[in-house]
């Protein structure tokens, strides 16, 4: 056996097993009681796509897939930023316990007001 | 010979990635909250990520594409524990009974400490 069909066998091996992880996370994103439970499933697939993405670069032998894992990094985190700025209200209803940066903030512009 | 210990330490570094992986999607099925499940999902994050990426940087040698997965790396480090405090954020504002899982320490009403 051949050193470059021992790499073949192992990149192979790595790919089958990043689908059947990824098979998974879907169905948790899927059953997901909460939102917060589907955006974690969300984040951790764009993940293993970056890892996919860059054993397949090695595995085909294309530069440029790795350009396109560095961009997906950046764009997966990009969906959890967009998600939260439509998540986390500006002011929150809950009172008394737990007064973040947005409160503060909120309460600012409403005693300037 | 070299080509086979450069094979041996690639295939030991992507099963450690690997195995980095099995245990964070393990986690997120076997805990029960989802402040636990950002802890489970975290080590597939950066563990995983980073002993895969430095399998393929062995792999392929000192080029280009090794610049660009250690950036990739240094990335995922730096946006991954922003994206887990975003989570706990949302989930802070939209769970009105997030008390029956997370344990609420007393205080006199002043919240100094928060």
């Amino acid at each position: 056996m051949s050193v470059a069909e021992a790499y073949r066998i192992l990149y192979g091996g790595a790919l089958i097993l990043f689908s059947v992880l990824i098979g998974a996370m879907l169905i948790r994103s899927v059953k997901g009681p909460r939102i917060t439970d589907r955006i974690l499933s969300v984040n951790m697939i764009g993940t293993m796509v970056i890892c996919c993405i860059a054993v397949l670069s090695q595995l085909l032998k294309e530069n440029y897939l790795v350009d396109v894992a560095l961009i997906y990094t950046m764009i997966s985190f990009l969906s959890v930023l967009v998600l939260a700025c439509v998540y986390i209200p500006g002011k929150p209803k809950r009172t008394g316990f737990g007064k973040s940066a947005f409160s503060d903030a909120g309460e600012k512009e409403e005693r300037e007001k | 010979m070299t080509e086979w210990i450069r094979f041996f330490f690639v295939a030991a570094f992507l099963i450690t990635g690997l195995f980095g992986f099995v245990t964070g999607v393990i986690g997120v099925y076997r805990f029960g909250f989802v402040m636990n499940r950002m802890h489970a999902g975290g080590i597939g994050d950066t563990f995983g990520l980073f002993f895969i990426i430095l399998a393929l940087i062995i792999g392929s040698g000192m080029n280009m594409d090794s610049l660009k997965l250690f950036l990739a790396v240094v990335f995922m480090w730096f946006t991954s524990p922003a994206s887990t405090h975003f989570l706990s954020q949302i989930e802070y504002f939209t769970n009105p009974h997030l008390y029956d899982h997370v344990e609420r320490k007393e205080t006199d009403g002043t919240d100094s400490d928060l």
